[in-house]
């Protein structure tokens, strides 16, 4: 039964990793554009019981660490999903007004996809990494947060069904 | 038992955490096996990043039509292969007349200054929520492309090679924060650092104290060790504001690349430096006004005309 529920949820992360490096990634949005992959992580996350939160997130931080693009060490990705989507399941796991309403879903992916792309910027800079200047950044983050505003509502509704086709949890959103 | 279950979370996100930071323990050491994991990786993904760019490309344009309010994209993209290939005829003409000014000169002393190059499409750009400027060509190790090769447009120096796979390779941008290259100032030879700022311009940093620079003046690539990771000559930016800071121990100045990197299509990567130092010859130049003619009217008054009107 745990093999068969991570098979798929491993296949659903994967088909979005392909799709966010070979689609998403090329459209070149402005002010930095979204990760649907991220989206994807966060949303499962705030779905998931705060363990397979966590496991979630190491999945995803790892397949995020193998993205060519990626400039950081293997592991940062990893480290910062890990951490955040355990945070997210811990907050709304068991706060029925928290994962019963899709605003609050909503709100909560965004401001958790900031504090992501916050928190690898500066574990990257603690790193070693060369970081881009400070409007620079500010607009990534920014955009990102408010571009994850409008696509999180549009992909709700299909993570929702997958993760309660994984899972068989039968969430009411 | 519900303390069990907690006991059975913490313990799993302890063991992440410790996995998460060996693993970057291992890689911030250079264990090579975590590279090979990365390169797989591109090797899986670059045939859906080609497919991507195709099925993807008329999106792309109606993106791009909405960028450039009312232009047609096929009309860009025509007159960019038109630019592309005058401006790489302009270079190499110049080229020719660097090697005729030698031969005047009788000094016989570098050969021509021609690239080799390997012309590649731009299949994928990196996603710059990574915080990093990169893009992927369709060419790579099979090709004859190297790391640390320098890859230019049409406009002049676009990054350097990065990674390299069997059949495509990551570029690092020339806006890539971590991008730095020597440069030096076309005419005036006053040589510098530049460094990438994450957007189309860029930070040069002047060595001597002694020197000054101004605004318009060109950079080229100052060239490295072996031409690599960058050939000699190469246009980069024009200088288009300078810093006069009092504390300052050299002079600074904003630069804007010549590459344009929001509509890299095709790149061109050298492969062979020229056997020769190019000099100044490869400076683009400067756009000259054209001079309006003056009109003059001569009026010849009519033999007919009387002031009573008769």
């Amino acid at each position: 039964m745990l093999l068969r529920r991570f098979g798929f949820t491993g296949t659903i992360f994967t088909f979005f990793f392909i799709a966010q490096e070979a689609a998403v990634s090329q459209l070149n949005f402005p002010a930095g554009g979204f990760s649907i992959f991220l989206i994807l992580t966060l949303l499962w996350a705030a779905l998931s019981t705060p363990e397979v939160a966590a496991a979630v997130g190491f999945g995803a931080g790892i397949l995020l660490d193998l993205s060519p693009s990626t400039s950081g060490p293997l592991g940062h990705w990893t480290l910062i999903l890990l951490l955040m989507s355990y945070a997210i399941a811990f907050f709304s796991y068991g706060d029925e007004n928290m994962r019963g309403n899709p605003l609050s879903l909503i709100l909560l992916v965004s401001l958790a996809q900031v504090i992501v792309l916050f928190s690898y910027l500066v574990t990257g800079f603690l790193l070693g990494n060369s970081v881009t200047s400070f409007a620079q950044s500010a607009i990534t983050i920014a955009g990102s947060g408010l571009w994850t505003l409008v696509v999180t509502p549009l992909m709700l509704p299909a993570v929702a069904w997958l993760h309660d086709l994984a899972f068989d949890s039968r969430l009411r959103i | 038992m519900r303390n069990g279950g907690e006991n059975r979370g913490r313990l799993l996100l302890v063991i992440l955490i410790v996995s998460s930071l060996f693993l970057i323990t291992l890689d911030l050491r250079g264990v090579n096996v975590l590279d090979g994991l990365r390169s797989g990786t591109q090797t899986v993904l670059s045939p859906f990043q080609r497919a991507g760019n195709v099925v993807l490309t008329p999106v792309k344009n109606f993106v791009n039509d909405i960028t450039n309010l009312g232009r047609t994209r096929n009309q860009i993209e025509d007159l960019r292969k038109q630019n592309q290939k005058l401006r790489e005829q302009l270079i190499s003409r110049k080229n020719q007349d660097g090697e005729i000014e030698q031969l005047k000169s009788i000094l016989d002393l570098a050969g021509t200054a021609r690239f080799k190059i390997v012309s590649t499409k731009v299949i994928a750009q990196g996603s710059s929520l990574a915080f990093t400027r990169t893009i992927t060509i369709d060419a790579g190790s099979g090709n004859g492309i190297k790391k640390n090769m320098t890859v230019i447009s049409g406009e002049g120096l676009v990054g350097v090679v990065k990674e390299v796979f069997a059949n495509s390779a990551i570029v690092m941008l020339a806006t890539d924060p971590a991008f730095k290259v020597g440069v030096r100032v076309a005419g005036s030879q006053q040589i510098g650092i530049l460094a990438g700022l994450g957007s189309n311009t860029a930070n040069l940093q002047l060595l001597d104290n002694q020197t000054t620079i101004k605004v318009g003046d060109i950079l080229l690539a100052r060239g490295s060790v072996n031409s690599q990771p960058f050939v000699p000559g190469v246009p980069i930016g024009r200088v288009t504001s300078v810093s006069n800071a009092a504390g300052a121990v050299t002079q600074s100045a904003i630069v804007k690349y010549f590459a344009n990197f929001g509509s890299l299509g095709v790149v061109s990567v050298v492969v062979r430096a020229p056997k020769a130092d190019p000099r100044d010859v490869l400076t683009p130049v400067k756009p000259v006004p054209t001079p309006i003619p003056t009109v003059t009217v001569f009026v010849t008054p009519s033999p007919s005309a009387s002031p009573s009107g008769n």
